[in-house]
């Protein structure tokens, strides 16, 4: 014994002594000693390369030498495996330079017990037994039920050993257990091979059952798990070994590479294997790897840059620019260049008053010579009270407002109040306080009806968590959310703040809201009550209390919040730029990491710092030179995506584009049962039938997602604004525009210049010029003028905001 | 570098690297090669079209087509099986009709796979790709990556004529979309239901005459002007829309296509034959649209999502409704001479539980359905696969969906190991596995 020590620390001196060797100084080995105490036991060994303070990793291109062959192997992958008790070192060679790592192998003959809880289920959590699609349905698969993910392990233990007269444990014989035969598919099995005969996972399986197939086990609950590297720089092409080491609550450390999970957000940029080898596509760009173990998160993230790029810093109007400046050099993606101003003026009206300029507005823009003039624009533009009817609009439809839930009366006192709110540019944290504190009467102007639309505490809890906060805990209703931190107790402890909230019938149809007390509630499984706590808060006394949402109100708004402004920022960015830094725009997680990090928080913290003034802060947007780029690309930008390297073109919403329109052809749209005059965007009836609306996908306001308005182009729409009597209706109104055109005596060149600003928002280029006037020469003037309307209008320029 | 030699250099060679995992895993080269050797080899092909009807939301087959009478009352249910004109092959008392011309199908009562969502089931059966979704309610088409059947169809065959090639009625359909494919392959949505009085597909304007000469003039303009001015990067919406206008107006322009539409052209009787249901209508306007030139038509049929006291709605609406427009179908198709080169398929994303619910209705049980399939060179009045005693689960060799998408498409001669590589590059088969069921073929 005492001389294995000894050898051990000549051992460990002498892999210490390489290391710090100068020759190897390039070439990075870890871990420096390997410890395997279980038969199950594996450690990735990382072999790493650094050069021009970048990182390389080699782990499989060195060779591995191991010095006593018949106590561990090594595989091409860097694995090592125990075979017998006792230590050796394994040489890893690289070039000429060697390093050396100590190995103890030991806990074979006697290994620590395994744990259900800890040992098995991630077995079956990484074999997908207890997916939502398996056994872990809500009714389970083949009579027999996991809970989903393993969240219920004394259910799952039950399930195991209990249930099914016992016949899935078979203790006499271990291998003949049917969890194992079915598992391995030696029998039938409708999920097939999950978990192959001598798999690591089969292997501990089985002597979990020899040993008993206790619950408990003697291992500890996993406290954290460690990812290397955490981020790493691969070219096309190029593959990363990733390590994970579960670290439970008494400090050991254990290598968990073979059991993690893995999952890449961007798969065709970089993508994980199932023992977390990552390989680089031909996409340059960033990917986050997600690392999943035991309930616990990580993620690696992976930049693969464009190779070869001379990158040229564009001049950066503030720190919107700075910060996307900074993540393209880094991937090697040359921005495209600034749009010109036709194209700032259009998309600026479309984006932040859902309108087209006026001809003479587009004129006096365009002729404008202040270099400050878009600047200018911007201000005109949000102190419009169009302004506020889009954003009334788009906030109705996250709030739900339904006229069949709410009546006509509250549907309209609720837009009401919302254009209001926006009019007077409320800020944010208030405006929502006033929705979540929100009482009295309905049909009264201001946000009560929002508990007539959400009308008990989980919906609430649900609704306004990924409104407001952008996380969707509903998940973490029959289970821990998959992704994330968030178990049941969450859910039913933010869904207590809405206990209180109580509905008085009026008269005339409406509702008195208000918030009285409140009880907590019961968790599904365990029967006990949850404090009423927000996410990832403290339980409060509520005894004292009148209305508990006020308590949520403070938590939300509160500077440390760490959803709130985040979440809004990131849904402000995604309306302007076509795309959010995190999308989906309402499901922010660690595990879902922003396209760029440093820029969504500094503009959480900007919005912070300028008291959540929504205009302010959409003035820094649209004045960054990012918001004002050109849609066209370069030869390096073309397939970025998610970088805003170049504008997206983005599909006009179902009202802004019938807007556009009647604008357009100076006819306006008559609907039903509102006063003439009246813009699509105005419309607060959800429920107005119009074709228009469905297929252009106006949402029916059944979900707070922003989702549910599509925007996918379809022949239904082509054959609607090429051919359908009511928009050639428009076209060819005799009072429209195209008809009071031809019916002055304007030049045939004036007539297309008028029609190309009001529906393009530009003057036409001399071939278009060519082109148009050709209709004049065969046609009447009439007859051109409604031909040349109903090809600007059906061009793609019009139909999209580019 | 042009960008199709980009994704043909690197992806060969990324096809053969990533093998034995991801899209194409368990085919390996040889056996690749192999498939595509055998797919060569077959004779030309059975069938020129496919309908489609799809019972969304899971049919109670073990109510229908395979009926287990001596099971427990509480699998077995209320219904008792009928005869039919084949001598040995019964179904459920609810369809009478379809029992009548049982020599003119096959039930395949193997039918399993193990997605047991709505949306993911849907997408996986009419992809035969597995979701890369959780289920839940999602936006229509849910299929964003992969192409569904139709869309497949669509490419393979190609246009016969203005008809779109890949038609669905009355809405879109759950996984109808065309995927990576991309717009030209989607399918064109009727977005009205037959079964209306009022029925036209809006905008095509039938009855209003013929398309004047002004469109197509206002047409070739449209074009020209577009060919002036930028264009946003290739698969951007502005670029979709455009491939959606020429489809309109081929729509527009062509008689044929505007007749196929006409249904009130069609007699009574043979309206009335099919039923003056959502199903029954829609599967008319199928035959029309095959006989005017279309390849792929889906009928989305709902309602069959029947968890709570199930059997009334079954007895009363969808059973009744199925028999009269699958019989009315395949037997109009006989007489017109159609049925041989017309592939009819009825199904939908899951079967229904054995065991009836607390509720009296049966929940989602995708390990076994019974599918009917008819024409396009299957052979007829046979039952192939059957179920254990609880119609639980198939006893005999379980048919997937890449085994019925397979057959489907061999019976089109579509070659199922056909690849087409993502805009950025990721190689996809048609099918990723399965074989053809050769019991179901003539």
């Amino acid at each position: 014994m005492q001389r294995r020590l000894v050898c051990f620390y000549l051992i460990s001196i002498a892999s210490l002594s390489l290391y710090a060797a100068p020759l190897s100084a390039e070439i990075r080995v870890s871990p420096a000693h390997v410890v395997l105490d279980r038969p199950e036991a594996s450690q990735q060994l990382l072999v790493t390369e650094l050069a021009d303070q970048t990182t390389r990793d080699r782990t499989r291109d060195v060779a591995f030498a191991v010095r006593n062959p018949e106590i561990v192997s090594v595989n091409e992958r860097g694995v090592v495996f125990p075979l017998r008790e006792g230590r050796t070192v394994i040489d890893v060679q690289h070039g000429t330079n060697t390093q050396s790592i100590s190995v103890d192998v030991h806990g074979l003959a006697a290994p620590p017990a395994v744990s259900f809880e800890h040992e098995v289920i991630p077995i079956l959590t990484k074999s997908r037994c207890n997916s939502g699609g398996c056994h872990g349905k809500a009714e389970g698969k083949a009579g027999f039920k996991l809970s989903v993910f393993g969240f219920d392990p004394r259910a799952d233990y039950e399930a195991i050993t209990a249930e099914g007269r016992t016949r899935r444990l078979f203790q006499p014989a271990p291998a003949g257990s049917l969890l194992l035969r079915k598992a391995s598919a030696e029998m039938p099995h409708g999920g097939g091979r999950k978990i192959p005969k001598g798999s690591l996972g089969y292997r501990r399986l089985l002597r979990w059952v020899a040993e008993g197939a206790p619950f408990e086990g003697q291992s500890a609950q996993v406290a954290s798990i460690e990812l290397e590297p955490r981020e790493a720089v691969l070219t096309a092409g190029q593959q990363h070994q990733i390590r994970v080491t579960a670290i439970d609550s008494a400090g050991n450390r254990r290598c968990v590479t073979a059991e993690a999970e893995y999952e890449s957000n961007a798969p065709l940029i970089a993508e994980p294997d199932r023992l977390g080898l990552i390989q680089a596509g031909q996409i340059p760009g960033e990917a986050a790897i997600l690392v999943r173990y035991m309930g616990q998160v990580a993620v690696c993230r992976i930049t693969s840059p464009q190779p070869g790029v001379e990158f040229t810093r564009p001049p950066a109007e503030n720190f919107i620019d700075e910060l996307v400046w900074d993540k393209l050099e880094r991937l090697g993606i040359q921005p495209s260049d600034l749009c010109d101003d036709a194209t700032f003026l259009r998309r600026v009206y479309l984006d932040t008053i859902g309108m087209l300029p006026t001809v003479d507005e587009a004129r006096q823009f365009l002729e404008d010579s202040a270099p400050d003039k878009r600047a200018k624009l911007i201000d005109r533009l949000l102190a419009r009270p169009e302004y506020a009817d889009y954003w009334a609009m788009k906030w109705s439809d996250l709030l739900r407002v339904d006229r069949d839930k709410i009546k006509p009366q509250g549907a309209v006192a609720v837009t009401r109040w919302l254009r209001s709110q926006i009019l007077q540019n409320r800020p944010y944290d208030e405006l929502v306080r006033d929705i979540i504190t929100a009482q009295g009467d309905t049909y009264a102007e201001g946000p009560a009806s929002f508990y007539t639309v959400l009308d008990d505490p989980e919906k609430l809890s649900r609704s306004i968590s990924q409104l407001f906060l952008g996380v969707r805990i509903e998940c973490a209703q029959c289970h821990h959310h998959p992704f994330e931190k968030w178990g049941q107790d969450d859910y039913f402890a933010l869904a207590g703040f809405f206990t209180g909230v109580k509905k008085k019938s009026l008269p005339g149809g409406n509702q008195a809201v208000f918030s009285r007390g409140g009880a907590d509630l019961k968790h599904p499984r365990t029967g006990k009550p949850v404090p009423a706590r927000p996410l990832g808060g403290t339980a409060t006394d509520f005894s004292k209390i009148v209305d508990r949402r006020r308590l949520l109100a403070d938590w939300m708004s509160h500077p440390e919040n760490p959803f709130f402004a985040r979440a809004i920022a990131n849904r402000l960015w995604a309306h302007y730029f076509g795309r959010g830094l995190v999308e989906p725009v309402d499901d922010l997680r660690a595990t879902n990491p922003a396209t760029n990090e440093p820029l969504l928080s500094k503009l959480e913290g900007h919005l912070r710092d300028g008291r959540y003034d929504l205009k302010a802060f959409t003035r820094t947007l649209l004045n960054s030179r990012v918001y004002q780029l050109s849609f066209q690309t370069n030869a390096g930008n073309q397939h970025d995506a998610q970088n805003f390297s170049h504008a997206r073109p983005k599909a006009l919403p179902a009202e802004v584009l019938l807007d556009a329109i009647c604008q357009a052809t100076a006819v306006p749209e008559k609907f039903p049962g509102l006063p003439s005059g009246v813009r699509a965007v105005q419309v607060w009836d959800n429920r107005q039938t119009s074709y228009f609306f469905t297929i252009f996908g106006r949402p029916v306001r059944a979900s707070v997602c922003e989702c549910e308005r599509s925007n996918e182009p379809s022949i239904a729409q082509a054959l609607h604004l090429m051919n359908s009597p009511e928009i050639l209706s428009k076209i060819q109104s005799r009072t429209g525009r195209a008809g009071i055109l031809a019916g002055a005596d304007a030049e045939p060149r004036k007539v297309i210049e008028e029609l190309t600003l009001a529906t393009l928002s530009r003057y036409p280029t001399g071939q278009e010029y060519e082109l148009l006037l050709q209709r004049f020469e065969q046609n009447d003037r009439r007859a051109a003028a409604e031909d040349v309307l109903w090809i600007l209008l059906n061009s793609k320029e019009f139909i999209y905001n580019r | 570098m042009s960008h199709s030699s980009y994704c043909d250099r690197v992806n060969r060679r990324r096809a053969l690297q990533i093998g034995g995992s991801g899209l194409l895993s368990g085919l390996s080269l040889p056996a690749l090669l192999q498939m595509q050797a055998q797919a060569a080899t077959e004779k030309s092909p059975p069938a020129t079209a496919c309908i489609m009807l799809f019972l969304e939301g899971g049919p109670s087959t073990i109510d229908m087509w395979d009926l287990k009478p001596d099971a427990p009352a509480e699998i077995r249910g209320p219904y008792y099986p009928i005869a039919t004109s084949v001598p040995g092959t019964f179904v459920g008392e609810h369809q009478p009709l379809c029992a009548r011309v049982a020599d003119k199908f096959t039930i395949l009562r193997s039918h399993s796979h193990n997605d047991n969502g709505h949306s993911t089931g849907y997408h996986y059966a009419f992809t035969g790709y597995r979701a890369d979704f959780p289920d839940g309610n999602m936006r229509i088409p849910t299929n964003v990556l992969y192409p569904s059947m139709g869309s497949i169809v669509s490419r393979e065959l190609g246009t016969k004529s203005a008809v779109p090639p890949y038609v669905n009625i009355p809405n879109g359909m759950g996984a109808g979309g065309p995927g990576f494919y991309g717009a030209e392959f989607a399918p064109f949505v009727i977005e009205s239901d037959p079964v209306q009085p009022d029925f036209e597909v809006k905008d095509l304007r039938v009855k209003s005459g013929r398309p004047s000469q002004r469109l197509k003039s206002r047409q070739q303009m449209l074009q020209k002007f577009e060919g002036l001015g930028a264009s946003a990067a290739k698969r951007s919406r502005p670029e979709m829309m455009s491939t959606y206008y020429e489809k309109a107006y081929d729509l527009i322009t062509s008689p044929q296509a505007r007749r196929a539409f006409d249904l009130g052209s069609e007699p009574e009787k043979v309206r009335q034959e099919y039923g003056y249901t959502s199903l029954g209508q829609c599967a008319l306007l199928g035959r029309r649209l095959v006989e005017a030139g279309c390849r792929f038509i889906g009928i989305d049929h709902g309602s069959w999502d029947t968890h709570f006291d199930c059997f009334p709605s079954q007895e009363k609406d969808l059973f009744p409704h199925a028999d009269r427009a699958f019989a009315a179908l395949v037997t109009d198709l006989e007489q017109r001479g159609l049925l041989d080169t017309t592939l009819v398929v009825m199904m939908g994303e899951m079967g229904r539980t054995p065991r009836i619910n607390g509720r009296a209705g049966r929940d989602h049980w995708s390990m076994a359905q019974s599918v009917l399939l008819a024409g396009g060179g299957i052979k007829p009045g046979q039952v192939v696969g059957a179920t254990d005693k609880h119609a639980a689960a198939p006893v005999t060799e379980p048919v997937g969906i890449e085994d019925l998408h397979r057959t489907i498409f061999r019976q089109l001669g579509i070659d199922s190991t056909k690849i087409y590589y993502t805009p950025l590059g990721r190689p996809v088969p048609l099918v990723n596995g399965g074989r053809v069921v050769e019991e179901l073929l003539v």
